[in-house]
């Protein structure tokens, strides 16, 4: 098992990928992919139950990133555990990529849905917990949603279905770095008080800090395997985390990188030293 | 009582309740409508485990379904067709289409027959928006018959798929051992005059209006066309070519339905004038279902008069 010291390299080395790969493709969704680094670090290194080399193995947990544009932090993770040639990190965002801004499980190995409008992930998530239990499997379903993407009605008539359904095989994680495309999500639509509303609607719910893993570990783990409530993890996070050069801004959501010296500054502004890139 | 006797919608729960009893993949999902559709009973109760009531949630609906999909299991989920396929179509492009789940989407009350429901529940549009989502099978059947074996395809089929249910009693068309094949319109009458092409709903209609005038000595190729996509352009260029004379008649818009997939159809293969009957550019509105059909000259006077006038048309061109 990797340590912590293990995970937190790890963590660097998908924001480097992640911004490179975006630097490479011109354009991307920075932001709301590195705010996600180690959400997902800790849920494929330690919490989700998966089998790499077998992508579809029906006992794994499954994960649907319903804020699918966060498709680069995914590819990273995914290519880093074996689920595809790292080299296709090359190829994101070009023409007959497997690897599409947007998550899309009939391209790419080890994605479990097809997301990108918003909404639409978590009702298919809500969807996948109840196939478990209709058909009385054990493993779990994890569905990342943004908090902008929660201003879409589709989020609350998931909310009700999960727990209507009693769906406490579902866990949702909230990407709450407060942004979004035209601004602050205080701003745009409000959403609070967040906690108290998926509380109102019937759901377990846990906040944490989203860049600490030894936090999101401990709380992933201490989740009850078996419940009757649906578990929403609030996790405050930092839109463009960990790269000085979009942290923290609005523009972050989506970048373009059109010259030499744009690439220059958004490697420099994760302010580690190169890492040797696997698809080169 | 005969099956030709029962409304579609008893054929279209007693048939989902068979194809769960076969294969406890399949599960009927709804959003407060099981009455309506029919399955409250024969599913909602007797097969509570294949059951999904989703409540008043069209969109959720269909996203679930493309997660149960995704893990296996066949959702057929009914709503309204105005809201099917009007209000959920964002979901049914991208977590059913382009996500290539194995949902079936069936839209009740399609066209005018949801009657005093009224324009804010008759969407016109269904079958041409839909045949634009890739990989998207798209059916209209005309009476239990067809129903019934369509829907046994459908249960056995991995594809995402509409089709239009009207709710109520449906003329008999067909007989116990129809067979629905997709890729194949079906011939109900023949002739060299005139290539008339139907779907669903109206079938019955064309069909009498075919039969009056044959009996005035015009020949009518009559072409019950039950899957809108796939298309059968082969048997229906075969037609068309011979009588160079082409009237479609539907349940839905002209512009995208079934009139403008022939008219695509003949202005790329074989340029013949065609005569589309349906809704042209309009919203629906309160009334019975005959003063609808009336006002938008469906009835089966109207489609032979429609006739009449596209063959003689051919006869003074030619």
């Amino acid at each position: 098992m990797k340590t912590e010291d293990d995970l937190e390299r790890l963590a660097g080395e998908l924001r480097y990928i992640i911004t490179d790969c975006i630097c490479r493709a011109g354009s991307g969704h920075i932001g709301g992919a590195l705010s996600l680094v180690e959400v997902l670090t800790v849920l494929y290194e330690r919490i989700m139950n998966i089998d790499p080399a077998n992508p579809d193995w029906d006992g794994r947990d499954r994960l649907v990133i319903s804020k699918g544009h966060a498709g680069p932090v995914l590819y990273a993770i995914l290519a880093r555990k074996g689920y595809f040639p790292s080299q296709w990190l090359a190829t994101v965002n070009k023409i007959g990529t497997s690897l599409p801004s947007h998550t899309d499980c009939r391209r790419t190995p080890g994605v479990d849905m097809t997301t990108g409008s918003l909404g639409q992930g978590f009702s298919c998530a809500c969807g996948m917990a109840l196939a478990a239990r209709l058909s009385q499997k054990n493993h779990r379903v994890f569905t990342i949603i943004g908090d902008g993407e929660c201003d879409e009605g589709q989020i609350w008539e998931g909310a009700l279905f999960a727990a209507h359904f009693k769906l406490g095989n579902l866990v949702a994680i909230c990407d709450y770095n407060g942004l979004q495309i035209d601004g602050p999500t205080s701003q745009v639509m409000g959403l609070e008080p967040f906690t108290d509303k998926w509380r109102s609607f019937g759901w377990q719910v846990y906040e944490v800090d989203g860049h600490d893993m030894p936090a999101l570990a401990a709380l992933f783990k201490s989740l009850p395997e078996e419940g009757d409530k649906p578990v929403m993890v609030v996790a405050r996070t930092v839109k463009g985390k960990g790269n000085r050069e979009v942290e923290g801004q609005v523009s972050s959501h989506n970048v373009f990188v059109t010259s030499p010296e744009a690439y220059c500054r958004l490697i420099e502004g994760l302010g580690c030293t190169p890492v040797a890139l696997p698809y080169e | 009582m005969a099956l030709h006797d029962k409304q579609m919608r008893e054929v279209y729960a007693a048939t989902l309740g068979e194809l769960i009893d076969g294969n406890p993949a399949v599960l009927c999902l709804e959003a407060d409508l099981a009455k309506a559709t029919g399955t409250a009973l024969e599913i909602g109760v007797k097969r509570a485990a294949n059951f999904v009531n989703c409540g008043i949630q069209e969109a959720n609906m269909i996203g679930v379904a493309a997660g149960l999909a995704r893990e296996g299991k066949i959702p057929f989920c009914a709503t309204f067709a105005c809201f099917a396929a009007r209000r959920a179509y964002d979901q049914a492009f991208v977590s059913v289409g382009y996500a290539g789940m194995n949902v079936k989407i069936v839209g009740t009350d399609p066209g005018l027959t949801p009657e005093s429901n009224g324009g804010t529940h008759m969407f016109f549009g269904d079958l041409g928006i839909m045949r634009v989502i890739p990989g998207m099978k798209v059916f209209s059947p005309c009476d239990v018959y067809e129903l019934r074996s369509m829907l046994r395809y459908m249960a056995a089929d991995h594809s995402p798929t509409y089709m239009q249910l009207y709710r109520g009693i449906a003329p008999k068309v067909f007989d116990e051992d129809y067979a629905f094949d997709p890729d194949k319109l079906v011939r109900l009458t023949s002739g060299d005059d005139l290539t008339l092409v139907s779907t669903g709903y109206m079938t019955p209609a064309a069909l009498q209006a075919a039969r009056a005038l044959a009996a005035e000595g015009l020949g009518v190729d009559l072409l019950h066309c039950p899957s809108v996509k796939p298309f059968d352009a082969a048997t229906f260029l075969e037609s068309a070519g011979r009588t160079r004379c082409v009237v479609t008649v539907e349940n839905g818009d002209v512009a995208c339905g079934l009139g403008g997939l022939i008219c695509e159809i003949c202005a790329e293969s074989q340029p013949t004038p065609v005569t589309r009957l349906g809704i042209k550019d309009s919203f629906g509105e309160v009334g019975t279902i005959a003063d609808l059909l009336d006002k938008h000259g469906l009835t089966p006077e109207h489609i032979t008069d429609a006739c009449r006038i596209a063959a003689g048309r051919r006869n003074q061109e030619a």
